[in-house]
Formats: structure tokens, sequence, C-alpha cells
């Protein structure tokens, strides 16, 4: 587990499997191999009027931690994270009379993993209830855990596969955590970013 | 190479085959402080961890119920948070236990519902913003012995004292509470059989039984 860093690449006048050609081959010039497939999707679920004051539940999965669900929960002035063993999911079907998920908002963010020395990139082809959204690109740097020591590797290394498109300052998540150790929250904190920006954006016109 | 399933396919599979351990079944009862030593002993001699004696435990557990009030039935959900005061960092455990089934009165044991898992120790944080409210807590220290997958724990029940636990802690009774618990998929009835069978080897030191809460809330 090292410092992830996730960034969304316009798709331009490309429809979303051009655009994840390119960067596949961008990136497989480099000297990347693909390892597999990922997956990290996200329902949300709110509560109920009886519950008073409304609160959001967002249930995330990543195939990076198979056997984890990550949950955030937004109260309007904080968000708690929570991580748990897979049957969690059993539990917020228990809830289903307090939580409610709102349909139209599944959203994921799938494709293919590539590993290149200590790095692992995933192009990330983004759906909202199957509706194509965007690209993610995620890039892990394994050997290091806090942020301010990598930053400036992993901006290089983003900027070296993605041009212009690369980000020159830190996620805005991670911005005032610089210097704490970095951990699978982090990235679902980060995913979740921009799964909510994703939702309100709208609908792209080119599907496939 | 195939797209990683998502993990509620992977979770419905998991109900359909039946593989999830969600049913306890369940036999409580008590012995007096002055017996436990007796217990103890026959427990060592019957359980698996014989060479290496009994676990000892020391948790704090919280009991939340998520309610709201609703035309009609009120919605009541039971949660469970329990965390080792002896192991730092062990994860806390988050568990939700359901209503007794009703079911055949034959039946050797207690069966309920029960969803249990590891967590991080935001839980307790976690589960306070959801709007569930914290009905009470204890203190359980004790000894946890297995045989076969049959999970047997002798422990002490403490009121919550100081504002920290572990602080003047004060116990509930002069008894040990002694339960013997199956954690499996649902329709494995034959484990009440076999645990019907252990609890007859701990008698008359201690009767285990099958225990109606709904008829013990009568009594108070």
């Amino acid at each position: 587990m090292g410092v992830t860093i996730l960034t969304q690449f316009p798709t331009e006048n490309r429809t979303g499997p051009q655009t994840i050609d390119v960067l596949s081959k961008r990136i497989m010039a480099l000297g990347a191999i693909q390892q597999g497939q990922f997956l990290v999707d996200c329902e949300t679920y709110t509560s109920v009027q009886q519950l008073g004051p409304q609160r959001t539940v967002h249930v995330l999965h990543n195939s990076e931690q198979p056997a984890t669900v990550f949950s955030l929960l937004e109260t309007g002035t904080k968000t708690i994270p929570l991580a748990t063993d897979g049957l969690f999911d059993l539990l917020m079907m228990k809830m289903s009379s307090f939580y409610t998920s709102k349909k139209q908002t599944k959203a994921e963010s799938k494709g293919p993993r590539y590993e290149i020395g200590d790095f692992c990139v995933k192009l990330g082809t983004v759906t909202v209830s199957s509706n194509f959204k965007g690209i993610l690109v995620e890039v892990e740097y394994r050997p290091c855990v806090v942020p301010a020591m990598c930053w400036d590797l992993l901006k290089e290394f983003l900027q070296g596969f993605l041009g212009l498109s690369g980000p020159t300052n830190p996620p805005a998540y991670l911005q005032n955590r610089m210097q704490e150790i970095y951990s699978p929250i982090d990235t679902i904190h980060q995913y979740l970013e921009h799964f909510t920006l994703f939702r309100k954006s709208p609908v792209e016109a080119n599907v496939n | 190479m195939s797209t990683p399933g998502t993990a509620m396919d992977s979770l419905s599979a998991a109900l359909k085959c039946n593989i999830i351990p969600n049913q306890e079944y369940l036999l409580q009862g008590s012995v007096l402080d002055q017996y436990v030593e007796v217990l103890l002993h026959r427990l060592r001699g019957l359980c698996d961890n014989v060479d290496s004696g009994p676990e000892s435990f020391h948790d704090h557990e919280l009991c939340f119920t998520l309610r709201a009030a609703n035309t009609g039935a009120p919605m009541v959900l039971p949660l469970r948070v329990r965390r080792a005061l002896d192991v730092n960092d062990a994860p806390f455990q988050l568990r939700y236990v359901g209503q007794q089934e009703l079911g055949d009165k034959n039946r050797p044991t207690v069966v309920r519902s029960s969803i249990d898992m590891a967590c991080s120790s935001t839980i307790v944080e976690f589960l306070t913003e959801l709007g569930c409210r914290l009905d009470f807590e204890y203190i359980a220290r004790g000894y946890m012995f297995r045989k076969g997958r049959m999970k047997i724990t002798v422990s002490k029940i403490f009121k919550m004292g100081g504002n920290k636990p572990g602080e003047g802690v004060e116990p509930i009774s002069q008894s040990y509470l002694v339960e013997l618990s199956v954690l499996a998929p649902s329709g494995q009835d034959a484990i009440g059989e076999d645990m019907r069978v252990f609890a007859e080897q701990l008698r008359p030191l201690v009767q285990l039984e099958k225990i109606d809460y709904k008829r013990l809330g009568n009594m108070m």
C-alpha cells in the first residue's frame, strides 16, 4: 500500500473506449504490463425523514481491497469514515427502512490495471447508473506512504503520460493531509469526490 | 482477463449458496462465583484447547438501537459494538442480533439471525452520527473455550463505573454468565443437537437453557 493520486482525464472529442485505448497505448509504451482489471463502486443511501436531520451514507468497494467495505457518513458538518468486513452490505439491507438508496446514483469506475516498476496505474471508465461520465486515472506509488514525500515524483510520472492534462496540484482532499500516513480509505475519499462531481454533471453524448 | 464482479454480486452469490454464517444457535445459563473454578476445570477437560488452556478476554460492549417513529409499528434495529480492552490493536466488532425465531418449541436451542463483522475504531462515532442511541454498555471479563465449532464463554459482567472502561467497575451479580453458541449458515439445525448433548455434560453445575427474552421482559 502506497500513496494514490486520482485524477480526471478529459475525453475531448474521443469516446470513452477510444480514450482508454490512447492511454493504455501510452502506458504500455513506457513498459507497463497489464495485471488484470479493477473496479471501484459506490452506492449512496440517505436517511428517511423519520430519522431527523438528513444524513448520507456512501458505501464503496475497491477490488484492490476485496474483503473490505468502506463507508463514509456525511452529516452535513462532518464526514466519518468506516472500514468493515464484507458483511456490512448485508447490514445495509437490514437498514433499508432507515436508509434508502436513491436509484440512478450507483457510480463505478472500472477498467484495466497496469504495473510499471514501483507504480500501479488504473484506467477507469466512469459510469453513473450505466451512463458514461468520463475517465479517471489512478496512479499509486507503492514504496512510500507519506504523500508529501512522493508528490513530486507522482506529479512527474502523471505528467509523463497524461501530458498537460496531468495534475499540477495534489487532489483537494490530500492537500491538508500531505504529512499524514496514507491508507486505503484516503483513496476512497478521492473516488467519492470525483463520483459526486460526475453525478452532478450532465450525461455525455458519446455513450460508446 | 475478466472484469472483477461487483461486491454486491458476490454477496448475492454467497447468500444464494447459503455459505454466510448468519444464524446464531445459543444456550445460556449462569454459575455462582464460588463454583466457577469447578466449571472452568470441567470445561478444560471437555474442550479442544486442552494444552494452551482457555483464552481470556476483557471486552467492553456498547448496545445501540436505531429507531424511527413510524406510523404503526416503530422500527427498531439493535446494533452492538464490542472492543477488546486487553488487546490494543484488535479491530472493533460490530454485530446485529435479530429477534429469536419462534419456530419449533422442541428445537434444542435459541436460533436468531446475526451479522457479525470486524470494523475500524470509528464505528462508535459512525453509529452515533447515523442516528443510533446508546441504550446500555457493560464490561465482560472471562474465558473462552472451543469444542469443534461450538464456542463456550464464561464471563463476569460489570457495570460501567467511571467515565473510562476499567475505572471503578462493579460486578452486576455474584455469578458468571455461561454461553454456548455456534454461528452457522441457516438451516444447519443438526448443530442444535450437538449443543444439547454438550450442555448435558455440564449439568448439574450449570443448566444451559433457551432463554426467552420476551418473558424476561415481562417479569421485570
